[in-house]
């Protein structure tokens, strides 16, 4: 019963999922490296190479490069596909801003977001902030609680913050054993 | 002393929509709850904030009607609240997930979109009640009236703007768009729709009398808000995702300006030659000198500003 509940209720969410409903909710995580803006961007500047450091993906297929109009197929370890269109990508200002291209309720319970992340100097190091905007699974009025708004910020801050912390332990070397 | 600016303060809010000569505009600020009035005095050189009332949560969209009332909708609360002039606040059920807004300047009706309802509803602007509805497409976002009891509706989902006959609550036309239409605004002047389209990045611009689409000018990274000042000369389209306003030349139909804004901007609208911008992400509201074609300030309100309604001094009339 409860499969065939949550079946429903993710048929449904899907039916309005390109609705794009009214209420946004923001995402905004940061994370300071002990390496330079350069050397944070050539690991975290391109597009298509996600998978080089955010620890929950499996698996990347991107194409376009770094143009507008670029998209990468983003397939997390614990299921569900990103799929994800290049807006705008200024390698000279360290910063990329990219959309949701098709929601996928396995991979992340929201129904369309939008994000940019920008590296920047911080004293000797620098500083990466990755923020965006998205909307809950189920934009109707009455959303269950997997779909809600709170399970959506919930999903997006977790997966932007491991991925900070996965591009940190990257950068700066994971512990030594 | 501190007392005493505060009363003064208050007795400037008693009066927040009377006609003061150089009007005022009001941001929505979803998170924050709050109505935010700026204004910006006869003879000041900068826009400053009026009052900032509490209002139910999650308010997402802020209409002036006239005789300096305003309008919230609150698509999750299933409700508008209405702010008389004095600060006075009532709040009308409403049927749906109430978001776009239009107040008929006449004063009789308010038009209300219900986003998952794909129909517009007409209240009563005295009581509130439902007193006729009308088929629309996909997800109706933003309305904006015209002339002759004409109401235009960005349907989101549509790919078209539906044009509405008040009259009768008939959709009389629907006129292909671009991909994503959200935001419009009515140009007497030209007698023109123009329509930012969030998924295809540009601003259709329609010929009301013949209902068909006459240009298409590409702007910024999703297109969220549009405004167009009282003298018709220059739209104004915030680009939500590059964080910049597209300054279009109605005459030529050509981007003049392209000026960088707070975060996430998304409602805009014109007084006294300046555009206000609600950024959504940064919390505050960029002002744009229109004749400069720069911004001039940034101020501050509650939290989630998503949309910006100017409150002319005289309703109905091009107040400058």
């Amino acid at each position: 019963m409860r499969r065939v509940l949550t079946t429903l209720a993710i048929l449904l969410a899907a039916g309005t999922a390109l609705a794009h409903g009214p209420t946004p909710q923001k995402v905004d995580q940061t994370i300071t490296i002990r390496a330079t803006p350069d050397a944070v961007w050539k690991v975290v500047g391109p597009f298509g190479g996600i998978g080089a450091w955010h620890p929950d993906v499996a698996k990347v297929e991107a194409t376009g490069g770094d143009g507008a109009g670029a998209v990468r197929k983003v397939t997390l370890k614990r299921g569900g596909t990103l799929v994800e269109g290049l807006d705008e990508w200024k390698g000279a200002e360290r910063t990329y801003s990219y959309r949701m291209s098709d929601p996928d309720l396995d991979a992340l319970p929201v129904s369309s977001y939008s994000a940019t992340l920008t590296v920047t100097p911080d004293g000797d190091g620098a500083k990466v902030e990755w923020m965006g905007r998205f909307y809950r699974g189920d934009t109707g009025n009455e959303p269950p609680e997997n779909l809600s708004d709170a399970a959506g910020k919930e999903a997006m801050n977790r997966y932007f913050a491991e991925g900070l912390k996965g591009l940190k332990a990257k950068l700066e070397g994971g512990p030594q054993r | 002393m501190k007392p005493a600016r505060r009363l003064i303060g208050l007795a400037g809010l008693a009066l927040a929509a009377g006609p003061a000569a150089a009007g005022s505009v009001w941001v929505a600020s979803q998170q924050g709850a709050r109505a935010t009035r700026i204004e910006r005095p006869e003879g000041a050189r900068v826009a400053e904030v009026g009052a900032a009332l509490a209002v139910a949560p999650s308010p997402a969209v802020v209409a002036a009607g006239p005789g300096g009332r305003l309008y919230l909708s609150h698509p999750d609360g299933r409700a508008i609240t209405v702010i008389a002039p004095d600060g006075a606040m009532r709040r009308w059920p409403v049927p749906g997930q109430a978001f776009g807004l239009a107040a008929d300047p006449d004063g009789r009706a308010l038009y209300v979109g219900d986003w998952s309802g794909n129909r517009v509803l007409r209240l009563s602007a005295e009581t509130g009640a439902v007193e006729a509805e009308v088929a629309v497409g996909r997800d109706p976002a933003g309305l904006a009236l015209g002339v002759d009891g004409r109401l235009y509706v960005a349907e989101r989902e549509n790919r078209s703007v539906g044009v509405v006959d008040t009259a009768r609550m008939a959709r009389i036309a629907g006129i292909p768009v671009g991909d994503g239409p959200f935001a419009l605004a009515y140009d007497p002047v030209r007698d023109r729709v123009y329509v930012a389209n969030v998924r295809s990045n540009d601003l259709t611009v329609i010929d009301a009398g013949a209902l068909k689409p006459i240009a298409t000018v590409p702007v910024g990274a999703s297109p969220y808000g549009v405004a167009i000042g009282p003298d018709g000369r220059r739209v104004v389209v915030t680009n939500q995702h590059a964080g910049t306003v597209s300054i279009v030349d109605a005459e030529a139909l050509a981007v003049v300006a392209t000026v960088p804004v707070g975060r996430y901007p998304e409602g805009v609208a014109i007084l006294g030659g300046r555009a206000y911008v609600a950024n959504w992400f940064s919390d505050d509201v960029s002002v744009i000198d229109l004749a400069a074609l720069t911004e001039t300030g940034r101020i501050p309100v509650a939290e989630g500003p998503r949309t910006v309604a100017a409150d002319r001094p005289v309703p109905g009339e091009a107040g400058r």
